[in-house]
């Protein structure tokens, strides 16, 4: 259950600054061992800041999503909510310039099948990259094992996901059980949905546990639809003892609203600019991703030979 | 067990498995009757090593290495000098120190080394505690009686068993006899058919079957408690020391789950809540799956971590 999950003991931050905060601190450490590294032609300017790694990592969450959309067989809606916080979860800590995003996104997406055990083989897996051809997709194939420790390695081995799906329907359950002064919960159930959805693309999963974000996503609905369902809190879950409890509540409330206004897509021209500067990073200091990515080989005492080149990579190879 | 030859005769070793090995302070072995014949005037000479030894210090052989019985016999005759316990010493420091002193002067005699000295060692010692040992000697006697008698007592118990065991077995045997006798004495006298008879007899042989099974279930009043002690023989053994130990008290898991009671698993039939879950079919309930199940996993789900965490 969240209350004595990893996820609720390591990967919930207080507030948005927070959040702001890591993702800062893994951008400049990036960015200095690049500096540090001393190659020549290395300047501020050429390197990525705060705002574009941040354009980027939205425009290939997007594309994550799109593809587990696009995917036979059909993905469901928990596996695609625990590859974005696998996602989400691994770019706190470090850098899209340490790590291009394609392959990882494709690697969380594999991790998340796995975890969540929705059963692809890996050949299904990749065979849903149709842009590719058979060799293609063998090769992206190796680099998505190649990646796959490391990935796992800095989710801290918290592999357990709680998405708010389950909560809402627990939610519609005991609505339509203890509120029947609500008339139809199941009309709230589409506007439920897409709110969790945007929810999903959005921090809001690294700052509030699942039954609150889908809490929200009801009573967002159901404002929408002109109903108060202030009774409900207040009578059934019991609110109304601790006052305190009742006001943080809508305090988080208005928290998780605001997130979801403020995202937005990338526009394509940014997102185009972003991509050229990090393509030019990768190929000029592409030698210390090389080493990064073989994740278990820091210990020592494996010694792996280079399966693969580095690749150049542009994202129309995959999607 | 044959490894050894006598070394005297040599070859009666091999041939006659059942002679024994005899072996004297000096450590060297002689085959039974190369003793009877070597020691006819009561003492002799060693064979190999020529000690003047006397017949009454051959003893059989308990081991495989005659040095190890040599050593035997040095130690019980050592400790018969030496022999404080473990109590009386103030520390366990002194009490390992007289070990160790104890185990030099079995190594110094079994070896030879220095026997002038450690013997007169031992002497020296012998005269110094001269009290301690007598009441430390009376101390060992009782404690060997005790064991003695617990000995005695399981033999005792044991002989009991099989002899009885014998019994039952004969008893058995004679009536299973005089049951086919008497079936022969009817076949010949008896106007019935023979079938009947046959039946007849069958009856019998079963009956007589639970017969015995029953008396040799039949509790027999003993004397014997279960521990195998008499009923009415003096306890003389120590009992056990009692261990007092903290009574084990149950806790209930108490678990924070940041969210409103979640009704139990069994309530939630009656509380409404299935009603408004997909129903089980049969397929689902042969595996064991019930719709309140997954209710159950939902509303869980749904109330943990509602309420906002304490930070």
């Amino acid at each position: 259950m969240f209350h004595n999950s990893s996820q609720g003991k390591y990967w919930i931050f207080l507030n948005e600054d927070d959040v702001e905060q890591k993702r800062y601190k893994a951008n400049q450490k990036s960015r200095n061992k690049i500096l540090e590294s001393g190659k020549p032609g290395v300047s501020e300017s050429k390197l990525l800041e705060r705002h574009e790694e941040d354009v980027l990592f939205r425009h290939y969450e997007k594309r994550m999503v799109d593809y587990c959309n696009a995917f036979k067989p059909a993905m469901p809606k928990s596996v695609v909510g625990t590859a974005i916080m696998y996602f989400k979860r691994f770019y706190l800590n470090n850098s899209i310039m340490d790590f291009l995003p394609p392959i990882i996104m494709l690697s969380c997406a594999y991790l998340s099948c796995k975890v969540d055990e929705f059963n692809v083989s890996s050949t299904q897996f990749v065979g849903n990259l149709l842009q590719e051809t058979p060799a293609g997709q063998e090769r992206v194939l190796e680099q998505i094992l190649e990646y796959e420790l490391l990935l796992i390695q800095q989710l801290k081995f918290h592999l357990v996901v709680h998405n708010p799906y389950r909560p809402m329907e627990g939610l519609l359950i005991d609505l339509k059980t203890r509120y029947p002064t609500l008339e139809n919960p199941e009309s709230l159930r589409k506007n439920a949905d897409d709110f969790l959805t945007q929810a999903a693309m959005t921090d809001a999963g690294l700052l509030f546990p699942p039954s609150q974000i889908a809490l929200t996503a009801i009573l967002n609905s159901a404002s929408r639809a002109g109903l108060s369902m202030e009774s409900y809190l207040i009578e059934c879950l019991r609110l109304k003892e601790d006052k305190d409890a009742l006001s943080k509540m809508y305090d988080s409330m208005r928290r998780m609203k605001t997130l979801l206004k403020k995202y937005e897509l990338p526009k394509a021209e940014e997102v185009i600019a972003c991509k050229k500067k990090l393509e030019r990073i990768h190929a000029e200091f592409s030698s210390l991703s090389n080493k990064r990515k073989r994740g278990y080989e820091e210990d020592g005492h494996v010694a792996k030979e280079p399966r693969l080149t580095e690749e150049e990579w542009t994202d129309e190879d995959l999607l | 067990m044959d490894d050894q030859g006598c070394p005297r005769c040599k070859t009666t070793k091999y041939r006659n498995p059942s002679l024994k090995l005899m072996v004297n302070v000096c450590g060297h072995t002689l085959c039974e009757n190369c003793v009877e014949m070597l020691f006819v005037r009561g003492s002799g000479n060693c064979v190999q090593c020529d000690t003047p030894l006397r017949k009454s210090n051959f003893r059989v052989q308990l081991f495989e290495d005659p040095t190890v019985d040599k050593e035997v016999e040095i130690r019980k005759k050592v400790l018969k000098i030496y022999n404080k316990r473990d109590f009386d010493f103030p520390s366990l420091r002194e009490y390992n120190d007289y070990l160790e002193l104890l185990e030099e002067i079995v190594y110094n005699l079994t070896n030879n080394i220095d026997v002038e000295n450690t013997k007169l060692q031992m002497e020296q010692y012998q005269r110094e505690n001269r009290d301690l040992i007598q009441k430390n000697k009376v101390k060992l006697t009782r404690e060997q009686e005790e064991l003695e008698e617990l000995l005695l007592l399981e033999q005792q118990g044991n002989e009991q068993r099989r002899l009885e065991l014998l019994q039952d077995e004969q008893r058995q045997l004679q009536a299973k006899r005089k049951n086919k006798q008497a079936l022969l004495d009817e076949l010949e006298q008896s106007q019935l058919p023979a079938t009947i008879l046959l039946a007849q007899h069958k009856v019998r042989a079963a009956k007589l079957e639970t017969q015995i099974e029953q008396q040799k279930q039949a509790v027999k009043p003993t004397s014997l408690f279960s521990t195998g002690i008499n009923m009415r023989q003096t306890v003389t053994l120590q009992l056990p020391p009692k261990i007092e130990e903290v009574l084990f008290q149950y806790k209930a898991l108490q678990v924070e789950t940041y969210g409103p009671p979640v009704p139990e698993l069994e309530q939630l039939g009656r509380l409404g809540y299935l009603n408004h879950v997909r129903a089980a079919m049969p397929q689902d309930t042969a595996g064991g799956y019930s719709s309140a199940l997954a209710c159950h996993r939902a509303i869980q789900d749904a109330f943990s971590g509602l309420f906002p965490l304490k930070r």
